[in-house]
């Protein structure tokens, strides 16, 4: 290569423009020649004219400019008036309800099982209140989706009771609960309106009963609130439920849990001594059944008619989540369950809230 | 003459020993598409396809239509000169900030070996 010979620093201006658009001519060559023998291939092969449509497609498929229509021709709110018909109870739903419709139907849903559990208990309490017992039982053999809808016939007005609880994790409690007036016998320093949890200064004593059948109900320090989740929250330990419920409920109070040893066997022996237990939740700690026996019976007599409204309730259904019965057993049959202190300690956490 | 030819030659052996052709083979194809000149290039084919029949296209048809030169042989008449007048058509469709690029690059290349 003879390159000491050709030193371009030698050569003019003019001629280095002239190589460099042979340069660029060049390659605008190769451009083009490799793009010839693409267009090329593409013919040969079959797949050239392949990006066109033929006219009547691109007039189906025209963009749409008129006014009350998107640009695909379909009318704006044309899904709102539309009605469905559900496989599964047979009622026509709104197009935009149905999908949370068929959640709560067919039971699979997130909150549908809790919804149900809920109805169920508290369809359960009002049953009892009422005197209509045999049709209830027809109904509660059915499906559960048949026999809600009628009882939602017969109490329409009920509903509006029963509507602070109808969705716990929605955003539609936090509207009723604000609006209720409720009261509650010691939560004056309580005025807590946010919409997360629940604040119960607002609930009356039979809601409460009825939410903390179903919820975890601790009240959190932070926030003052109960605590929404399940019976079985792992933030919480069964011994602050217990002592929630007390100290709501009354001594009669009795963790829903419980009822899963349920056991009527010992029913009649340990139901004293285990109300004379409960008695105890305000001061004492570290009771045992044993002790109790002897020296509250006075009080006992005062709690006898308490506990034979709940006898009754209990002979009638198995579950029913504040019977007495629940915590007897419990106390008596220790052994199956792991053994929890009858009396709730945690009543000094209360002391500085009040 | 023959110098030149001679300079031509080393300089485009320089250009392709470095990469730098391929690189700017690149840079250029990148930049046509871009512009959207391979697009009327095309449209420009499809007529030409239209008007021979897609069957009976050839290699030396599409490459007479685009190509700056137009092939030169014994079959030359007047719509092959016709064609090949096209190119100035073409290369009058890269635009000009892409040619400009371009010559800046070479330049620049020269430059950097004109002590070579």
């Amino acid at each position: 290569m003879k390159m000491e010979e050709m030193s371009l620093s030698g050569l003019d201006n003019s001629k280095l423009e002239a190589i460099a658009q042979e340069i660029y001519t060049d390659l605008v060559e190769d451009s083009c020649l490799g793009f010839c023998f693409e267009v090329h291939r593409a013919v040969k092969c079959g797949y050239f004219f392949l990006d066109d449509t033929d006219p009547e497609s691109m007039k189906d498929f025209e963009i749409v400019d008129q006014p009350g229509l998107d640009i695909f021709g379909q009318v704006f709110n044309q899904w709102k008036s539309k009605e469905c018909v559900c496989p599964n109870c047979s009622r026509s739903i709104a197009a935009s309800r149905f999908a949370p419709h068929l959640e709560k139907c067919l039971g699979m849903g997130r909150n549908s099982s809790r919804i149900a559990n809920r109805r169920i208990a508290n369809s359960n309490n009002m049953n009892k209140s009422e005197s209509d017992q045999e049709d209830n039982d027809d109904i509660n053999d059915n499906d559960w989706s048949y026999g809600s809808e009628k009882k939602a016939k017969k109490r329409k007005s009920d509903k509006l009771w029963y509507l602070p609880f109808q969705n716990p994790n929605s955003p539609r409690r936090s509207k009723s609960l604000k609006h209720k007036n409720g009261e509650l016998s010691n939560s004056d320093p309580f005025k807590y309106n946010s919409s997360s949890g629940i604040s119960y200064e607002a609930l009356g004593p039979e809601e409460l009963r009825s939410l903390l059948t179903t919820q975890c109900g601790v009240i959190s320090e932070h926030t003052k609130k109960m605590c929404t989740r399940s019976l079985r929250c792992p933030q919480h330990t069964d011994e602050q439920r217990r002592a929630v419920r007390v100290y709501f409920l009354g001594p009669s109070a009795i963790l829903p849990e419980v009822e899963s040893s349920l056991d009527n066997d010992s029913f009649d022996m340990t139901d004293s001594q285990s109300l004379i237990s409960r008695l105890q939740w305000d001061g004492s700690s570290d009771l045992s059944p044993s002790d109790s026996g002897s020296s509250k019976t006075s009080e006992n007599q005062g709690w006898g008619l308490g506990t034979n409204s709940s006898e009754s309730r209990k002979t009638k259904k198995k579950k029913s989540h504040l019977s007495l019965v629940g915590t007897a057993s419990s106390l008596g049959s220790n052994k199956k369950k792991k053994p929890k202190p009858p009396a709730p300690p945690t009543p000094s956490i209360y002391d500085d809230i009040n | 003459m023959n110098k030149d030819a001679q300079m031509r030659a080393a300089i485009n052996q320089k250009l392709i020993e470095t990469g730098e052709r391929e690189r700017l083979k690149e840079l250029l194809r990148a930049k046509l598409i871009e512009c959207g000149w391979k697009d009327q290039l095309k449209a420009h084919c499809k007529e030409v396809i239209k008007e021979k029949g897609l069957e009976h296209v050839t290699v030396d048809d599409l490459v007479a239509e685009i190509t700056p030169k137009g092939r030169v042989d014994s079959s030359m008449n007047f719509n092959t000169c016709l064609d090949s007048c096209s190119y100035h058509y073409n290369q009058a469709l890269v635009p000009d900030s892409v040619k400009k690029e371009l010559l800046q690059r070479i330049r620049t290349f020269l430059a950097q070996h004109a002590s070579l």
